[in-house]
């Protein structure tokens, strides 16, 4: 499901590579905890993977995709249907209903029936139902929790049945019990909906939720790690 | 990518970002209400020029470059003329209902007379021109006609067995002569100027009353000339004034057409017979001038007119400036919204970052913003154009109460065109749509993880 080959990349003006040739391989329906020292390259790692970031050097496949390949109309394409992406810092849009924001992704995709208003609507409140907020569609993010605002941007990172789920710190700024929720909402999305998750935390609870764990430490993946299969 | 959902985010953009977009639009909304209200101004006053303070129901077409005929006795008959085709062309015209040829006598022609005002017989060179009798049909009724001086005429002894219209002519004695016509004669309000205000002193001569000079005659050798002699035998004909007319040529005297013709078919060539230095117009109305000005120039003719042309060029002159102006006002305004979108765009990078993130094209972002910029011109474009039509409103008020009456006074100094209202509102939008592309080109640049990540 994905594949990187020797991924490199340095952040311009650095002095060192952020990630120094990456060898990695995740199957579908992998649940995968990425767990590494603030500053190791999870994120980047992440936004490589979903076609967030692209200037990079190496060979990134996801979902049969080559990203290096891909027109800026395609890689689009493939963030709106192929991946979908949940952030430490929610990045919910508080002017505009929960769910509105949840629906967002249907604003840029191509197609007739996706842009039924009514299919659209209801697809979003299946959504919302399903991380346990179905009555705040009417409501703005901006009055809500953080464990609400990050189940609703779990839900609109779902709207398109994306294969594959990617999660930067998705309980970073949650306390412990509610960080638990959301990762037991990310479990059951993997065990139901067979998805491929990778999770970048330094959240033990999450690590464990994984079926496989990944170390990083200064731009590599920790070979011969216990966890590692 | 054009459905409810994007209609509804450009708009709760717009919404939020009001302030800043009443900002950018601020001078978007200046530049267009002076453009309207300057740009209605001088159509009106251009409309007013062109149509009613010039008498411009009658156009006079005259060859390209043509001499104006003043102390020329001949026409240069290589192409300053109009020919039959050319007139029947000019006839075809939309707005057009009548076309008169003028034709100059392209034949010199001596004056001589007037003994009974000046005491003493005067002999001059003169010029001629032959006007279609049925353009002075209105002022002069039946005065100013072709007549027949060729067929011979009922024998006479006196002047009185002749009738009205015609004289006595003994030629050569004192014995029978012929009854034969006067040949009318219009002169035009400026010879009559020029001779009292100048020539009538260099010479002490009594001042001349334009109405007296009604019924005199003289008489007038066609073919002769004081300084060259004839090629043909001259033809002498008795002249009779029959009126003062703005048709007449400005320096000479006409008579009519057929007249002419006749003259100079006999005296000069067959050719001589069908070539016209000039033809007057009369436009179906005066509002059709315009049109025909422009039809009558793409066929490579002039018009002459009395300074009517001259007044709508400076007015033309003056709404280019003030078009420059308004242009220069609106690119200003145009600068603004640049910065304003600049600024947009940086507010809203994450959120930017984030559209990207869960599917938008750059193109998607650059259609949003300019959406966003279409929207600002329409309303900025729409409050211009209203200030600018209140700004006339309430200079046509102040007008209307402050300036005395004048000649041809307007009820309203403003002609605001619905093409002029809305291609100043188109120009706002395109304004605007302009100042947001390079914003909106550098906000759908770049990675989404830059934007998402604040940089
Ligand atoms: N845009 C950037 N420009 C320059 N350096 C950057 C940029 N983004 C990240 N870095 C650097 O790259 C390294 C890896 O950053 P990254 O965000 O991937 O780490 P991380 O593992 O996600 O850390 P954290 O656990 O704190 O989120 C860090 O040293 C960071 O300072
Ligand atoms: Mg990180």
């Amino acid at each position: 499901m994905i594949r990187l080959q020797n991924v490199r990349k340095r952040y311009p003006g650095a002095e060192t590579d952020v990630l120094c040739g990456i060898d990695l391989t995740i199957d579908s329906h992998d649940f995968v905890s990425l767990v590494g020292r603030s500053g190791s390259g999870k994120t980047t790692l992440l936004n490589v993977i979903g076609g967030l970031d692209r200037a990079f050097e190496g060979e990134v496949r996801v979902a049969g995709h080559d990203l290096q390949a891909l027109r800026d109309a395609e890689i689009s394409d493939f963030r709106n249907l192929t991946v979908g992406f949940v952030f430490q810092a929610y990045h919910l849009l508080d002017h505009l209903t929960c769910r509105e924001n949840v629906a967002l992704a249907a604003l840029f995709t191509r197609g007739e029936s996706r842009r039924d208003a009514s299919l659209v609507r209801s697809r979003a409140d299946e959504l919302l139902d399903a991380v346990g907020l179905q009555g705040a569609g009417a409501r703005s993010p901006s009055t809500l929790s953080g464990g609400e605002r990050q189940r609703i941007a779990i839900a609109r990172a779902l709207f398109n049945r994306p294969q594959i789920l990617l999660c930067d710190e998705p309980t970073g700024n949650l306390d412990t019990e509610t960080g638990r929720e959301v990762v037991d909402l990310l479990s059951v999305l993997h065990r139901e909906r067979e998805m491929t998750i990778v999770a970048a935390t330094h959240d033990e609870g999450i690590a464990t939720a994984g079926v496989r764990v990944l170390h990083m430490r200064d731009g590599l993946l920790e070979v011969g790690d216990g966890s590692e299969r | 990518m054009i459905g409810r959902g994007w209609v509804r985010t450009v708009m709760k953009d717009l919404v939020r970002h009001w302030k800043h977009f009443a900002a950018a639009a601020v001078g978007i909304v200046l530049g267009v209400a002076a453009l309207t209200f300057f740009l209605a101004l001088s159509l009106q006053v251009r409309d007013l020029l062109l149509v009613q303070i010039f008498p411009a129901d009658h156009l006079e077409v005259v060859p390209k470059s043509a001499d104006i005929n003043l102390f020329v006795l001949r026409l240069d008959l290589g192409r300053d003329t109009l020919d039959a085709a050319v007139l029947k062309d000019l006839a075809a015209l939309d707005g057009v209902d009548a076309v008169y040829p003028k034709m100059r006598l392209t034949v010199p022609a001596v004056a001589s007379g007037g003994s009974s005002i000046f005491g003493a017989g005067m002999q001059t060179e003169i010029v001629a021109d032959g006007i279609d009798p049925q353009l002075v049909a209105e002022e002069l009724k039946d005065a100013f006609h072709d007549v027949d001086t060729g067929s011979r005429g009922t024998p006479c002894s006196r002047g009185a067995q002749c009738g009205e219209d015609a004289y006595c002519d003994r030629a050569g004695g004192s014995g029978e002569g012929v009854c034969r016509p006067f040949v009318p004669v219009l002169v035009s309000p400026y010879v009559v100027e020029l001779y009292n205000g100048a020539f009538r002193r260099a010479y002490n001569l009594p001042k001349l009353n334009p109405d007296a000079l009604v019924g005199l005659t003289f008489e007038m050798t066609f073919g002769a000339s004081t300084f060259r002699p004839a090629a043909r035998a001259p033809i002498r004909e008795r002249m009779r004034f029959v009126g003062v007319s703005d048709r007449a040529i400005p320096l000479g005297v006409t008579l009519p057409l057929g007249n002419v013709r006749h003259l100079n078919l006999v005296l000069d060539s067959p050719d001589a017979g069908e070539r016209y230095h000039s033809a007057v117009i009369e436009l179906r109305s005066k509002d059709a001038a315009p049109g025909v000005i422009d039809a009558v120039e793409a066929m490579g003719l002039e018009i002459r007119d009395r300074g009517a042309r001259r007044a709508a060029l400076a007015m033309a002159v003056i709404m280019v400036v003030l078009a420059i102006v308004g242009f220069v006002l609106i690119a200003v305004a145009a600068a603004h919204i640049m910065h304003v979108f600049y600024l947009v765009v940086m507010v809203r990078r994450r959120e930017i970052g984030l559209l990207r993130a869960v599917g938008a094209r750059r193109s998607d972002i650059r259609r949003l913003l300019m959406s966003e910029a279409a929207v600002v011109g329409i309303a900025a474009g729409l409050v211009g154009v209203a200030a600018g039509i209140a700004a006339g409103a309430i200079a046509d008020v102040l007008a209307a109460s402050r300036l005395p009456d004048f000649p041809f006074k307007p009820e309203s100094f403003f002609d605001f065109s619905p093409w002029l209202l809305a291609s100043v509102v188109a120009l706002a939008v395109v304004a605007c749509v302009l100042g947001a592309l390079p914003p909106a080109i550098r906000a759908a640049s770049g990675d989404p993880s830059e934007a998402l990540a604040g940089r």
